[in-house]
């Protein structure tokens, strides 16, 4: 009995102290939230961000550390570099992926759209990057801690859910997403970390890829 | 004693035998109708035999497993279209629950654990069965080198963020066994997320293989009385708007089709009965002899049915029509005769002499009618079509019996006592549009010709155009719920078309095995130079006992155990985790085993599970005898133009390898040369065959000549009412054209043997008018109520007809007797004297 009381006692304190910092928004609160977002970012659609990723696959053993950089464009653009000993280009023009492998001189192309895994995928990598319609697609608990934000994003479709279980975003004070979790349905996690985000114009040549000659291209989905 | 006295006396004086007689025939068509009633509902049986892709339709409708497949659809509105998602689990496991479904299919098995683990469990013997090229590869992606180098690879991809590596991983962690599995692969891309999906995310396939006993109607119809009362439960759980459970297939159809034949029979002879029997009530007026009549025409049917029974042993579902045209057709011969019966009984004559008078007259156009219209039906045996078939020989042996019991059983309902005579309207209307019309036949011509004219001229002219409609659903009932089914899927899916399919039957697994590897190089040139868009074969799974030998013999080469050892280096170095690569290391000690000589060749067959999803595409190209197989063709289009079927007869063949091309499209374009033939050169002939007889009745060129041009005048007319009416013509209603010629040409007879042998106009021919149009009119009544059955065969076939015959009717009313009158004219009350006529209102 003594055992249970204090075990009862301890989980209690764990709670309140980790929730100590932290304060559920009310939706008044959260609408307004995403309403600030949104204004600041329709002023610059564009967004480019160092980043920093560590993935927690259950195929590997270790979590997968890479380090690149990023550029995004509303509603669905988007570029990722991976600096580093295994270089990868990954590009997006919204209709059609790329991913290039500058070392193996291959690349892989995905056509979006088809309702394909992929897409729900970057639908969910996009999500934090493009909150048009989040409240639709997603459950949103948002919390303050002190001036920085959280939203935990629960998806709503099934198919989403399929793909992915829960989706947090922090914010810092100035509303611009320093960091990202992303829980998988089959138990991966991926956690990246944004610096030096900048909201300067981007090229559109930028989210488009022509693989360079002699590349090897495959299409893993088929077509 | 002459015939017609015979039969006089027989009908007023031995009047119980003849019932006796009626009586036995009765008992006898009810025990033949009671003990060997077998109808055939099978749809391709309506189709022409000797054509190579309906023997191939047939085939892959009987001995594939297809057959045995019912496809659900849920639809749902667009605002509920993630209810469905979560909805359809639900309903896949009660399809499950079900007693009479065998295996579901709810989308790619790709997508599921057991699916995987299923096509890995068949790898071994595909990987054998690799051509050298390929089992090349295999042995090269064996080495220890290739194994470290591919791991390497797959970690960068997975430090890219790439989704590859978790595709690869999940089937072919070894990466070895992709290209023998490509045809299971390339059939569930994973393109798609939800490949029995609509792309609007509202409708959701299901495809579920039953376990019915047999293919036949009364199982199917069993059947689906279950399947109906699970659609109407299936929606529960469902919690938001109005949601669709559909279902079609082959049984759906079956069961539906062989139930409507029920509501088409009862509706036809219904309706033809009630038409037929107003029609020839306003005409006489007369009860008894409307009974009679009916009497006589149920006991036509009821005996030919019997009689077709006998001959056939089953009988077509397009046959269930031939009461209601054999009612519509046999009653002319009533008013024929009768109308001759009572102008004897107003000439004076007793109901004997009456009866002999009329038979005596009557005899001979009777036989020449019935003889017509018989070969006409009978000529339905060119179209080598078995319900055809089956509905010409009923209706020839039909007409016959009510030409017999027209002149029989009828006068038995024909009272003895003599009716006093009633206003008759329709006489007196015919009698002088009859006296109008001989007075000034010019005048009758220069209406009824201009518009006779001008409807040939829109038969003729290729605008408005006669629609042709050769598509699968000109073959579907009405109001089909399986059709509307099929149609919502079709329409909801992205654009995809019924292929044309290759039917392969091989005497052993190995010619199997050549034959496919033959069609499949042949038919890859055939994709790459964009003759086809894509096909699919089942080469891969088609074994070579000699190819597995020799590759068993090379997979010798390899060091497991140093294969083995790579692989687990390679998992620790890269950072993969061991339970990743588990199926890998399971296929390197299978591949190890089966090296050795002692091993038995493995079998897909039977290492794939009875119940593994896997089955459905396995059943897509295999039937039960497994040496019975098929390949599916891909065109850029749907198969519609004879173009299109040239192109796949020339190139889709294999020298040396038989082969049979099918398909619903393909077999139906094949047929359009069919139809047309049967259109022209069968309804040419049958123009020859009247034009002949026509010769030899008259005689006389000018009359020739008029009901020829008679004749062309009503197949132009109708022709030109079809365009505007925009009816379509379809593989089979273009027989109705010979039964029009069959059936219209005898309107003319009669009018035309009165004109030449008439002294009296108004007796002779005004008398012929009037029972020639109840006898058109009912005949249009007749086919007309064909119209109302589902069978849309039947239904085509008979409005086509009562178009034809009407034109035909009024034609010979319009033309025939103006174009004669002018001809060949008569003066009316030609000889008045000496008249034995006492009272003319009946004739």
């Amino acid at each position: 009995m003594f055992k249970k009381l204090f075990l009862s006692l301890f989980l209690f304190l764990c709670v309140a102290f980790f929730n100590a910092g932290a304060e559920t928004l009310a939706p008044a609160e959260l609408k307004k939230l995403l309403s600030d977002i949104r204004e600041k970012r329709a002023a610059a659609p564009q967004v480019q961000a160092d980043f920093q990723e560590e993935k927690s696959i259950k195929m590997m053993t270790k979590p997968v550390v890479s380090a690149g950089k990023v550029w995004f464009q509303a509603p669905n653009k988007f570029r990722r570099e991976v600096k580093g000993n295994t270089p990868s280009l990954t590009v997006s023009n919204g209709a059609t992926l790329w991913i290039h492998y500058p070392k193996f001189q291959s690349a892989e192309r995905y056509k979006l759209g088809t309702r394909s895994p992929l897409d729900a995928g970057i639908a969910a990598i996009t999500a934090s990057l493009n909150l048009e319609g989040v409240e639709e697609k997603y459950q949103i608990i948002a919390s303050r801690d002190g001036d920085s934000y959280t939203l935990e994003l629960t998806p709503r479709t099934p198919s989403m859910k399929r793909m992915l279980q829960r989706f947090t975003i922090h914010f810092n004070k100035a509303l611009q997403v320093d960091r990202t979790e992303m829980f998988q349905a089959n138990g991966d996690r991926i956690v990246t970390d944004y610096s030096n985000e900048s909201r300067a114009t981007i090229g559109p040549s930028l989210f488009e890829f022509t693989p360079p000659a002699g590349t090897n291209i495959t299409t893993p989905l088929g077509r | 004693m002459p015939l017609h006295s015979t039969i006089s006396h027989l009908v007023t004086q031995r009047r119980g035998l003849v019932w006796l007689a009626v009586a036995v025939l009765i008992a006898l068509s009810s025990l033949v109708l009671a003990t060997r009633m077998k109808l055939d509902t099978e749809v391709l049986n309506l189709l022409p035999r000797g054509f190579e892709s309906v023997e191939g339709l047939k085939i892959y409708n009987r001995d594939f497993s297809q057959v045995r497949e019912l496809t659900f659809a849920l639809v749902s509105k667009p605002e509920d279209a993630d209810r469905l998602e979560e909805f359809a689990p639900q309903f896949v496991e009660a399809l499950r629950a079900q007693p009479w479904c065998a295996r579901v299919l709810a989308g790619s098995p790709l997508e599921t654990p057991d699916g995987v683990r299923d096509l890995q469990s068949i790898a071994v013997p595909l990987v054998l069965n690799l051509d050298q090229a390929g089992f090349d590869e295999t042995l090269a992606a064996l080495q220890p080198a290739k194994i470290q180098e591919r791991l390497r690879r797959l970690h960068e991809e997975v430090e890219a963020g790439s989704p590859r590596p978790q595709i690869e991983l999940t089937l072919d962690p070894l990466g070895v066994i992709a290209p023998a599995l490509k045809p299971f692969a390339s059939n569930a891309t994973m393109e798609n997320e939800q490949p029995l999906t609509s792309p609007d995310r509202t409708m959701r396939v299901f495809i579920t293989v039953t376990n019915q006993k047999d293919i036949g109607a009364f199982e199917c119809q069993r059947l689906m009385e279950e399947v109906n009362a699970f659609r109407a439960r299936a929606s529960e759980g469902w919690d938001g708007g109005p949601l669709e459970v559909l279902v079609t297939g082959r049984s759906a159809y079956v069961a539906e089709i062989s139930l409507s034949m029920r509501h088409d029979i009862v509706v036809t002879i219904l309706g033809s009965v009630i038409l037929v029997g107003g029609v020839f009530y306003i005409g006489f007026k007369r009860w008894m002899p409307l009974i009679g009549m009916g009497f006589s025409l149920l006991l036509c049917c009821l005996v030919s049915f019997a009689a077709g029974l006998l001959i056939f042993g089953e009988l077509n579902m397009v046959t269930v029509g031939f009461c209601a045209i054999l009612i519509g057709l046999g009653v002319d011969f009533a008013i024929l005769i009768f109308g001759r019966y009572q102008q004897a009984r107003d000439d004076g004559c007793d109901h004997g002499g009456a009866i002999s008078e009329a038979i005596k007259n009557l005899g001979k156009a009777v036989f020449f009618g019935a003889l017509t219209t018989a070969v006409g039906f009978l000529a339905l045996l060119l179209s080598n079509s078995r319900g055809f078939t089956q509905l010409g020989v009923l209706i020839a042996i039909g007409i016959f019996l009510a030409g017999i019991f027209m002149m029989s059983v009828f006068f038995l309902f024909l009272p003895q006592e003599r009716h006093v005579a009633r206003h008759d309207w329709i006489f007196r209307l015919v009698k002088r549009y009859v006296l109008w019309t001989v007075r000034r036949p010019l005048f009758m011509l220069g209406i009824s010709l201009p518009v006779l004219l001008l409807l040939m001229l829109i038969a003729i002219s290729p605008w408005p155009p006669l629609i042709f409609d050769a598509s699968t659903q000109s073959m579907e009932p009405k109001s089909s719920a399986a059709g509307y089914a099929l149609h919502t899927i079709m329409d909801k899916m992205p654009a995809r078309w019924e292929p044309a399919i290759a039917i392969v039957q091989a005497k052993n697994t190995q010619q199997l095995h050549d034959d496919w590897q033959k069609i499949a190089a042949h038919w890859t040139t055939l994709q790459e130079s964009g003759k086809i868009k894509s096909f699919a074969t089942p080469a891969a799974l088609t074994l070579s006992l000699e190819r597995l030998e020799a590759n068993r013999a090379r997979l010798r080469t390899i060091d497991f155990a140093v294969s083995r050892q790579a692989l687990e280096s390679a998992v620790a170095e890269e950072g993969f985790s061991a339970e990743t690569f588990a199926s890998a290391f399971t296929l390197l000690d299978d591949l190890a085993r089966v090296a050795s000589p002692a091993a038995a060749l493995p079998d897909w067959r039977t290492l794939l599970p009875r119940s593994s999803s896997w089955w459905f595409l396995v059943d897509r190209y295999f039937a039960h005898d497994p040496l019975l197989t098929t390949g599916f063709v891909t065109t850029h289009a749907p198969i519609t133009t004879q173009a299109q079927k040239q192109m796949l007869t020339q190139e889709l063949p294999v020298a040396g390898v038989p082969m049979t091309l099918s398909g619903w499209s393909f077999t139906l374009t094949d047929l359009i040369p069919w139809s047309h033939r049967q259109l022209i050169l069968i309804s040419a002939m049958m123009a020859i065959f009247e034009g002949g007889l026509l010769a030899f009745l008259y005689r006389d060129w000018r009359l020739w000549l008029i009901h020829v041009a008679t004749l062309v005048f009503a197949v132009g007319a109708m022709i030109a009412t079809m365009k505007l009416f925009h009816l379509p013509l379809n593989i089979l209603n273009v027989l109705a054209f010979r039964l029009v010629l069959a059936i219209g040409v005898d309107y003319g007879i009669y009018v035309l043997l009165v004109w030449q042998k008439a002294r009296e106009l108004e007796h002779d021919v005004a008398g012929v008018i009037k029972p020639v149009i109840l006898a058109g009119l009912t005949a249009v009544a007749g086919f007309g109520a064909l119209g109302l059955a589902n069978n849309p065969t039947l239904a085509g076939l008979g409005i086509a007809c009562a178009v034809g015959i009407f034109w035909s009717l009024a034609a010979t009313v319009f033309f025939t007797l103006p174009a004669t009158a002018a001809a060949e004219p008569k003066l009316w009350r030609e000889e008045t004297v000496h008249t034995p006529v006492q009272e003319t209102e009946h004739v």
